[in-house]
């Protein structure tokens, strides 16, 4: 299976304003926009042919001596008219495969930045439901501008074009009113595009507004029930609202003008050629190429006419779709931009397979700077972990224990330094202070510990051992209990206890644990540490505690005691 | 399933039929447009026939002003109809807005305090602004599109009907028909696939939760490259079935215009076999086809106002939903007490959250009128639930509590507040102006009143610095108001209130001494005539001869 991740597009400038990195996503699938202004161009050319067609039917039947023959041209025009939408079926399905395309690396190259940035990071960065909003509705709402918008963009050069020239080619007069008719196509389109995105903008400032204020009366809900004014209050949400409308409105009257004044000159342009045609053939006009003008040159002219403005307004309903996708772009661009690109990685990090004896980890002059702040979090740290310690990292909050576990993890390299990791500190354990439980059953959170298959028995064992035997009421259906999410009955000392019996069977030696105890009470918490140094001393297993909880702190022997770092005192 | 899509669509109905004037002249202008260029195209193909006939000398005479003149008619009216369209059709938007936000917030406000705190967290917000804007789309984007489309056929149908043999009126009720139960199919169907989309959707929010949330696990045991891989799989299952999805679309958007383009040519070959055997003048043969061609951009929108209908009928259930929920509890409530001056009395109270873990109690409470009962105790202890639940919003656990003889749980919300002012700890004002915080009901209390009250909790000589005295916007949350200044503002309002019982929790938080003293003195008269319970955290700072109540710590869990 190709792995669209790793050897996908090239990496867009995720610094780019929101257009050019929406058209730098689309770069490597330019593919589909060359099928659908194919298909624009083929569907154009039927319905040309098509008219002419008909034109000619009308012609011929009236003025030919021998009439064509009508169950023929029935099959003919059936033919074209099957060819022109299965045209413009082929163009609208391009442009929805460009946008899956698009999404689809866009969504890969999410999920692996996720995973790069690692969870230090991502913690100051956003939070899982802001992330999954990203994920999801951010990225869907490029569809309109890949699926529409840029195969109309197309459109409203092509298909007029075509027109204009099967015009000219029959009667440069009747063409030159079209063309008069949309003076300038790009003018057109700019006058579009400035009304659509002035209605819009206004629009939404008006509703964000206006919705702003609804919320906050419901916020105060409490307040206003209490004062007895909610029907006071309902009065003014309406009378508000009308305030607003009437505020829109009058935007809204001239800036609908704008999109009148196309439609007026579709319109009379149609109109206008009629006239013309009617008089050229009538025999009034003798100008140039009216004389010399029939009923299929009419009619043909006539048909197309309505064909040439489609475009046009169908490139003006897609406008909004741009400005949708462009905010999406805004907030995209800095989510995907790389980690390494604002802070360089000056650390050298090796894996030593050296004996028994040699520290689990070594860390030598560390500086860990995010970047953005003044202060480093942490600086000229040096740390050595040798195996079977109980290490508690301690300092008041913002001392950095959170980052420099994160720094012992790998989730986060340090701007400056040396690690020196051991074979056998590569895999660890890790306990977070909200133990993240999957959804799924128990069964299935356990298993995530290893990859090979872990019996039941094992499983059993080693929640027996974390202290949260398979009987407890909690766990109705054993191993099978659905956990996850909203922990469906479990406690949070119960959670870490699972998180515990999960690292058990993950066989790891090196536990890393991120204030395993903040989010329980003193009992839980006593009880929590008792299983846990048990365990670390029957197993011997190295420990290394980011807490600033004494209960912790008195069972650990040794301790690394971290002070925020100011640009006066240096930190030793 | 039938049942609900029908109280939807009689919610629907009962929110847009009042402004159902200007939802007709939309419609109605939106046909007028629809007819417009159908005219203009059907008379320009007559008017270029008859030209065309006459120039070669084959029709007599020929009135060209009257026609090019029509022709110009149609054009320009076209133009303005959908001018005039949009014009009114937002306007019928916005006053129908109107309209729902009054009904959605009465709505929520008659719902129980427990049910609105939950819709406050989350995005159950947003979600509720968005559905009111997505109902919407039924006035104009579904029954709009039908009704005028409905117009334009019959008006089609009527001229082919006058001018030609009935088979011409028959392709064209075909075409209608056809295209109307082809759309209807085909959205039909596409619902039933969006309905499995969402699902996969929500599946796959949870494992995204689950990737995000889980990632220093999945990192720490090697499966962050697996669940990546999983999500990355599944995504694109999802992306896949959502991409079909969007191809129904289009498809059956292009079948209904081919079904057109083909009544369109089936039209004009009947025609001009009919023009052949006599029975038709040519213009009339040409006139046909092209009304029928006309009928394009008509019957174009009726998929997307049935795939619309679905969306919007949704977003009326869940609207509607929050509506029913809000109108139950009002039938039980009670008539207010007789007594003007109403006393509240508690027996055997216990209060808390969980039945099993009681907060505090069993508490029997009967302050005296006249001097303020100060409660105190250590934090956690239970202090804000106690006033929470003497003021009716918290059911107690068990025991009783009365407002002038009534158990308070059968007195209507309203009702209570009549005869019960309520200072709680979490303090939400709207954003609006000191006035409006002061006197929200209007019942036009003087100026002179209101500056009394402010200077009776030592506000109006900040009030007075302000530009704008009592029109003074608080910002949202209160935010251009100290904490302190938002405290004694609520109690301003409160005094201004007038009402026999009063809660207050931490009335006085962030005063310096002596301007406590200050108000105390002022306040202190109007206090003393009425029942009062206070909460504090310091009641050391407060008169000495206030009879006081000391909870304690908390209860060993």
């Amino acid at each position: 299976m190709p792995q669209p991740g790793e050897t996908g597009a090239p990496p867009p400038d995720h610094r780019a304003a929101p257009g050019p990195w929406l058209r730098a996503r689309q770069r490597p699938h330019r593919h589909w926009l060359v099928l659908s202004a194919a298909s624009t161009l083929v569907a154009t050319l039927a319905t040309i042919a098509l008219a002419g067609l008909v034109a000619w039917a009308v012609h011929g039947t009236l003025f030919a001596a021998d009439p064509p023959y009508l169950p023929g041209i029935l099959l003919g025009g059936l033919a074209l008219l099957g060819l022109r939408y299965a045209a413009q079926a082929l163009r609208d399905l391009a442009g929805h495969r460009l946008a899956f395309a698009v999404k689809q690396q866009l969504r890969t190259d999410l999920l692996q930045q996720v995973r790069h940035a690692g969870p230090a990071r991502l913690a100051g960065q956003t939070t899982a439901g802001a992330w999954a909003e990203q994920f999801q509705t951010r990225v869907d709402d490029l569809t309109g501008y890949y699926a529409r918008y840029l195969p109309a963009r197309q459109a409203v050069i092509l298909t007029p074009l075509a027109i204009l020239a099967a015009a000219f080619w029959l009667d440069w007069l009747a063409a030159l009113l079209l063309l008069l008719a949309a003076p300038l196509i790009p003018a057109f389109m700019a006058i579009v595009g400035m009304g659509a995105e002035q209605i819009h903008r206004r629009q939404q400032e008006e509703a964000n507004r206006l919705a702003g204020h609804f919320l906050d009366r419901i916020r105060s809900l409490d307040w206003l029930r209490r004062a007895r004014a909610i029907t006071a209050t309902e009065i003014e949400v309406v009378e508000r609202s009308h305030q607003q409308r009437r505020l829109t409105m009058r935007t809204l009257r001239v800036a609908f003008l704008s999109s009148a004044i196309m439609e007026f000159f579709s319109a009379v342009a149609i109109g206008m050629v009629a006239i013309y045609i009617g008089f050229a053939l009538f025999g009034a006009i003798d100008y140039g190429p009216a004389g010399d003008i029939t009923l299929f040159t009419g009619l043909f002219i006539l048909l197309l006419a309505p064909e040439y403005f489609l475009p046009l307004r169908q490139f003006a309903q897609s406008y909004h779709d741009r400005a949708g996708a462009l905010a999406a772009a805004e907030s995209l661009a800095p989510a995907l931009a790389s980690p390494n690109g604002a802070e360089a990685s000056a650390a050298v990090t090796e894996v030593t397979g050296g004996d028994e004896t040699d520290p689990l980890l070594k860390l030598e002059d560390v500086m860990v700077h995010y970047p953005g702040q003044r202060t480093p979090v942490l600086k000229h740290l040096d740390l050595e972990i040798q195996a079977g310690a109980h290490l508690a990292l301690t300092g008041p909050s913002g001392s950095g224990k959170s980052t420099l576990l994160a720094v012992c993890a790998g989730f986060l390299p340090p701007t400056e330094g040396r690690i020196q990791r051991h074979a056998r500190a590569r895999h660890f354990a890790w306990i977070d202070q909200d133990a993240h439980l999957f959804h799924g059953s128990l069964r299935e959170n356990l298993q995530l510990a290893r990859h090979a298959m872990i019996p039941d028995a094992e499983m059993a064992t080693a929640l027996e051992q974390a202290g949260l035997p398979l009987d407890a009421p909690e766990l109705p259906d054993g191993l099978d209990t659905a956990i996850g999410e909203a922990r469906h009955g479990l406690s949070g000392g119960q959670a870490q206890r699972v998180a515990v019996a999960r690292a058990l069977l993950s066989g790891h030696r090196l536990w890393l644990l991120d204030e395993p105890t903040s989010a329980l009470d003193v009992k839980t918490e006593e009880a929590l540490l008792d299983t846990l140094f048990r365990l670390a001393d029957t197993r011997g297993l190295t420990l290394v505690i980011a807490s600033h909880h004494a209960a912790i702190h008195r069972r650990c022997p040794q301790q690394l005691e971290l002070a925020p770092v100011t640009p006066e005192t240096p930190h030793a | 399933m039938r049942d609900e899509t029908r109280a939807n669509l009689a919610f629907l109905h009962r929110v847009f039929r009042r402004r159902r004037v200007w939802y007709w002249g939309a419609w109605g202008l939106l046909a007028l447009t629809w007819i417009a260029g159908i005219a203009l195209l059907a008379l320009s193909g007559w008017f270029i026939t008859a030209t065309a006939l006459a120039g070669a000398g084959l029709l007599a005479t020929l009135d060209l002003y009257v026609p090019s003149g029509g022709i110009r008619t149609a054009a320009i009216s076209r133009t303005l109809a959908r001018y005039f369209e949009r014009l009114v059709s937002h306007e019928a938007v916005l006053r129908s807005l109107a309209d729902l936000r009054g009904h959605s917030f009465r709505g929520l406000a008659a719902l129980p305090m427990a049910r609105v705190r939950a819709y406050r967290s989350g995005d159950l917000q947003t979600r509720l602004t968005s559905d009111i804007d997505t109902l919407d789309g039924m006035p104009l984007r579904v029954v709009g599109p039908m009704v005028a489309a409905a117009i334009s056929l019959v008006v089609t149908l009527v001229i082919a009907i006058w001018l030609a043999p009935w088979p011409a009126a028959a392709v064209l009720a075909v075409s209608g028909l056809a295209t109307l139960a082809v759309s209807a199919l085909l959205a039909l169907a596409g619902q039933r696939r969006s309905h499995a989309l969402v699902q996969a959707r929500a599946r796959e929010r949870i494992g995204l939760f689950d990737y995000i949330g889980g990632l220093a696990e999945l990192l720490a045991y090697d499966r962050a490259r697996g669940h990546e891989a999983s999500l990355r799989r599944e995504n694109a299952t999802y992306a896949r079935q959502q991409r079909a999805q969007e191809a129904f679309g289009v498809g059956s958007e292009q079948a209904v215009q081919a079904v057109v383009g083909a009544s369109a040519l089936l039209m004009l070959v009947l025609a001009l076999g009919w023009y052949r055997d006599g029975t038709l003048s040519a213009p009339v043969a040409v006139l046909l086809p092209l009304m029928t061609l006309g009928l394009g951009e008509v019957l174009g929108s009726l998929p997307g106002a049935w795939w619309r209908a679905g969306e919007s009928l949704k977003a009326a259930g869940r609207v509607q939903h929050l509506e029913a929920a809000g109108q139950a509890p009002a039938g039980a409530a009670r008539p207010a007490p007789a007594d003007h001056a109403p006393v509240l009395q508690a027996h055997g109270l216990t209060i808390g959250f969980h039945r099993e873990r009681p907060l505090l109690g069993p508490l029997d409470l009967a302050p005296a009128r006249g001097r303020p009962l100060v409660i105190s105790g250590t934090s956690g202890r239970g202090k804000s639930t106690l006033l929470d639940t003497l003021a009716g919003e918290l059911p107690p656990l068990t025991g009783r509590i009365a407002l002038g003889g009534d158990d308070l749980d059968r007195i209507s919300a309203d009702t209570r507040y009549r005869h019960l002012s309520y200072l709680p700890q979490g303090l939400q004002l709207p954003d609006t102006s000191l006035r409006d915080i002061l006197e929200p009901r209007h019942t036009h209390l003087s100026d002179a009143a209101l500056w009394e009250a402010l200077e009776q909790v030592d506000l109006a000589d900040a009030v007075r610095g302000t530009e704008e005295g009592l029109d003074y916007r608080i910002g949202e949350a209160g935010s251009y108001l100290s904490g302190g200044q938002r405290r004694r503002l609520a109690l301003a309002a409160i005094l201004l209130q007038d009402r026999p019982v009063v809660l207050l929790d931490e009335p006085f938080a962030g005063l310096d001494p002596r301007t406590l003293e200050r108000v105390l003195s002022r306040i202190g008269p109007w206090l003393n005539q009425r029942q009062c319970l206070l909460v504090t955290h310091a009641p050391e700072s407060l008169p000495r001869d206030w009879p006081r109540l000391d909870l304690g710590r908390p209860a060993p869990s």
